[in-house]
């Protein structure tokens, strides 16, 4: 008798439930990861991530420009030319940080812990389901370029040891030496 | 009881070959075969060969890796006889060679490779190295479409028109 009143409550409760809507005027104010040494990052992405058949194209999630894969601009074309633009830059880390705000703000906020809360953590270590298999492992220099920038403490030889070592026939560190892409996306 | 497990299996067989409308819509894109040119390995030079060749039942065989070599990109004659050089993600390799079509193709049984992928084509008096890596996708046709632009480099050729290196 008393399964079927604690049921018949549950009962009345799942309309109230199902018709209850979000508080139209809540406002997430994520915590983004620093703009400092993601162009490094971004350079590591492009080339682990973003190729043409995997991220590198407009119909996926984390969609990644780079000099190597996806361009930005209408004229330009992969490798051509051979450097990653500002532009780009600055589209992957709106990629990066737009993918799940609320846990990227959780994990900034917690100075970088728990990284593999992340998709964009959790799946290229094959945590989770991933059509690209598994990409990096846990303490590889991927993997300590994007968690060290996800702390604010971004380990840029790490990034630059992720790299290979040329990329659309042009050495990476060349851009960095350069000031290409030390300016942080705006 | 018997017709229960006929419709069980015919059911099954339709799951198993249901068709994802995406790729349908991508292969009844690419059109019909070309005029007196039959079903082998001859055919559709230039188009994502594993949008077919993808294992799945009722389809022709499956391809790890497959694509075509033209010799420039505007008249898009085949290159006969480039050697594509293939390097898995293990350091482990596997060449394959174009034919008359410039059409080249892999089994799965021939190499079934950890990607990404290397490649180097190398013609009579030419090699060229692809810039990328391939990250998951097999054929080339998928990423490698004219005209060349700011998601493809064109299609796979030894040469360009002006003389410079494809990218």
């Amino acid at each position: 008798m008393r399964r079927r009143r604690l049921l018949f409550s549950a009962l009345l409760l799942l309309p109230v439930i199902a018709c209850s809507v979000p508080d139209g005027s809540a406002v997430v104010t994520p915590t983004l990861p620093t703009t400092s040494g993601f162009p490094y990052v971004a350079e590591v992405m492009e080339h682990r991530c973003g190729t043409l058949d995997c991220h590198g194209t407009v119909a996926r999630n984390l969609r990644v420009y780079g000099d190597e894969g996806l361009r930005f601009a209408a004229s330009d074309r992969p490798c051509v030319p051979a450097a990653t633009t500002d532009t780009e830059v600055g589209q992957d880390y709106d990629s990066v940080v737009g993918l799940e705000p609320e846990e990227m703000s959780a994990v900034v906020a917690g100075h970088g812990a728990n990284p593999d809360q992340l998709s964009m953590i959790a799946k290229p270590l094959g945590i989770e389901s991933h059509m690209g298999g598994t990409v990096f492992s846990v303490g590889d220099d991927t993997y300590t370029c994007l968690t060290s920038w996800l702390s604010s403490a971004t380990d840029t030889a790490a990034c630059l040891r992720a790299m290979p070592s040329m990329i659309c026939g042009v050495a990476p560190t060349s851009a960095f030496d350069a000031g290409v892409l030390d300016a942080a996306p705006d | 009881m018997r017709r229960a497990a006929r419709a069980t299996v015919l059911g099954a067989v339709l799951i198993a070959t249901g068709c994802d409308p995406v790729v349908s819509n991508e292969i009844n894109a690419l059109g019909g075969e070309a005029p007196g040119v039959r079903r082998g390995p001859l055919h559709r030079p230039g188009q994502p060969c594993l949008l077919c060749h993808d294992g799945a039942l009722g389809d022709p065989p499956a391809f790890s890796v497959a694509g075509t070599v033209f010799n420039d990109p505007v008249d898009l004659g085949g290159a006969d006889g480039v050697i594509v050089s293939l390097t898995d993600n293990n350091g482990i390799p596997y060449m394959a060679t174009t034919n008359t079509a410039g059409n080249f193709y892999v089994t799965p049984d021939q190499w079934s490779p950890a990607f990404p992928l290397k490649v180097i084509i190398i013609g009579a008096n030419t090699e060229r190295i692809m810039q990328s890596e391939i990250g998951r996708d097999g054929a080339c046709a998928s990423c490698h479409v004219n005209p060349a632009g700011p998601s493809s480099p064109g299609v796979v050729c030894l040469t360009t028109v002006d003389g410079g290196t494809p990218p």
